[in-house]
């Protein structure tokens, strides 16, 4: 998987009917400089191992139930 | 007012209250002598409603068949709607958010006789465990004010920490009402998921949100628990004997401080003399579960509030608006893997509860921080603070299990040390019945905060 680009975020924003967050707060997702957010792409690092393991049928989790 | 009475539990008012040692106006006018001298310090609550509790106060006649909540002063989280009271979530955005009708939970407990005094202040809508908040200021630590109370039901904490209270609610998605509360030395709880109604509480993580108590015992925990919770069973009648209690290996125990850990081995050594089985369990992998957990809460988070982004982004506090964007980033499907692997949890956790009735564990890795920490070093390796401080906490968020925080120790550095324990679902009350009786057998005390 490739770095993360703030180009990625910007079109997110422009194409996607996102909010319409400042450059500013798109650019500190990619490049984190006032320490707001700092894993942004540490935690994608993280979802793709998580792709990658296999969970068979499980289906998401919902309410719990009274056994 | 006595320091007896202000850190005096539910159980013990509600018995000065029947024996006619202390009325309910009495009772509420002490507490409010005590917040108007000690909010300031505290910035415990942003709102109060004396009147409407110094009104209901003086139409209670209270009697031996009522609630023991009768009488009681409690606060609540600012998350939660009181009807005529702005709910703001501690945010400027909501500042004009005035409620129509009462939480559920406020309800119950307006039904049950207790006197709601106010509500208590809390990182902006919940977000952050460490409960900084640029509008209403930082509650600091009852023990030490230079440190911490823990949030993100901060407010809560200090409230019930410092004798400003009898007891009250918080919300918790990652820990924010175990975590504050073992900071501060007091009973945190949070049931099963879905178990206590959510119905009026501003919601951060629909996933993961549960509402909680925070008391300064187990058995207050019971008292409130009945009331908020529906269909509540009688526990069976149960000995330290015949508990079988599960011990996690690895993570629980691994990157924390010493002396807590020091004090966890005291009480399972304590636990086993009398003759409680400790069983070694193996918990399902934990490598990934701050992802899963993020991953959920983010887009759900940014689902609630772009209702309000719009119209009043501005008014966000920059740090919150930052993790919105992050929520906005996420693809679909990974939001939806993460809640499968939420569900893989539930299974390999209902599988470890096959032999064993509760669980055992730290509360967090590390006393309260210093205000203004943004990382805790232990061992060598450094954690943002808040990821620190709910570190043991947040997996019980997303499997739903209740859990239980009780203070089992005092640290060399003046602040309390807190165990965890964790229940079936639908084990609440089994749950807090274990820890009456861990708390009463064990018998620690805890010194009361000394308070300037």
């Amino acid at each position: 998987m490739k770095r993360l680009q703030q180009q990625t975020l910007l079109g997110i924003r422009d194409q996607f009917g996102s909010y319409a967050w400042d450059d500013a707060e798109i650019s500190e997702l990619v490049d984190p400089q006032l320490g707001i957010i700092t894993g942004f792409q540490e935690l994608l690092d993280q979802l793709e191992l998580l792709r990658k393991v296999d969970l068979g049928s499980i289906p998401p989790a919902a309410d719990i139930s009274d056994k | 007012m006595s320091a007896q009475l202000a850190f005096a539990s539910i159980g013990e008012l509600a018995g000065m209250l029947r024996g006619g040692e202390i009325s309910a106006s009495s009772l509420v006018q002490c507490y409010a002598d005590r917040i108007s001298t000690l909010n300031a310090t505290s910035k415990a609550f942003i709102s109060l409603d004396i009147e409407r509790a110094r009104a209901k106060a003086e139409t209670l006649a209270i009697d031996s068949t009522d609630s023991l909540l009768k009488g009681i002063p409690y606060a609540c989280k600012d998350l939660f709607d009181v009807k005529g009271m702005v709910t703001s979530g501690g945010s400027r955005v909501l500042a004009d958010n005035v409620a129509q009708h009462d939480a559920d939970v406020i309800s119950r407990m307006d039904q049950a006789g207790a006197i709601f005094i106010g509500k208590n202040n809390l990182h902006e809508f919940a977000y952050g465990a460490t409960g900084e908040n640029a509008l209403h200021g930082t509650a600091p630590n009852p023990y030490d004010q230079s440190r911490l109370a823990g949030g993100s039901s901060s407010g809560s904490a200090a409230a019930v920490g410092y004798g400003l209270c009898a007891a009250a609610l918080g919300t918790d998605t990652g820990g924010s009402v175990r975590a504050p509360a073992a900071l501060c030395g007091l009973v945190g709880f949070k049931p099963t998921f879905g178990r206590i109604s959510t119905e009026g509480v501003i919601p951060y993580s629909w996933s993961l949100d549960h509402v909680g108590t925070l008391t300064r015992n187990a058995a207050d925990t019971a008292l409130l628990f009945n009331t908020l919770a529906s269909n509540v069973q009688t526990p069976a009648a149960t000995k330290l004997e015949a508990l079988r209690i599960g011990i996690p290996e690895g993570f629980f125990f691994e990157r924390a401080d010493t002396e807590i850990l020091d004090s966890i081995d005291g009480l399972m050594s304590f636990l086993s003399a009398a003759g409680a089985k400790l069983i070694p369990v193996t918990m399902p992998s934990m490598e990934h579960s701050r992802t899963v957990s993020l991953t959920v809460q983010m887009p759900e988070a940014l689902s609630y509030h772009n209702r309000y982004l719009e119209q009043r982004g501005d008014l966000y506090s920059q740090d919150f608006r930052a993790g919105l964007a992050l929520g906005q980033c996420l693809l679909a499907e990974q939001y939806i893997r993460a809640k499968r692997f939420i569900e893989s949890y539930r299974r390999d956790m209902d599988r470890v509860f096959n032999g064993i009735d509760i669980l055992l564990t730290p509360a967090t890795p590390a006393i309260a921080p210093k205000t203004g920490t943004v990382e805790v070093t232990i061992d060598g390796q450094a954690e943002p603070v808040g990821n620190a401080i709910t570190r043991y906490t947040s997996f019980f968020n997303m499997t739903g299990h209740p859990a239980i925080t009780l203070p089992c120790g005092m640290h060399s550095e003046g602040l309390p040390i807190t165990a965890q324990l964790v229940g079936r679902h639908y084990g609440d009350e089994q749950l807090i019945a274990a820890a009456t009786l861990i708390e009463s057998s064990y018998g620690f005390k805890l010194p009361l905060p000394v308070i300037n």
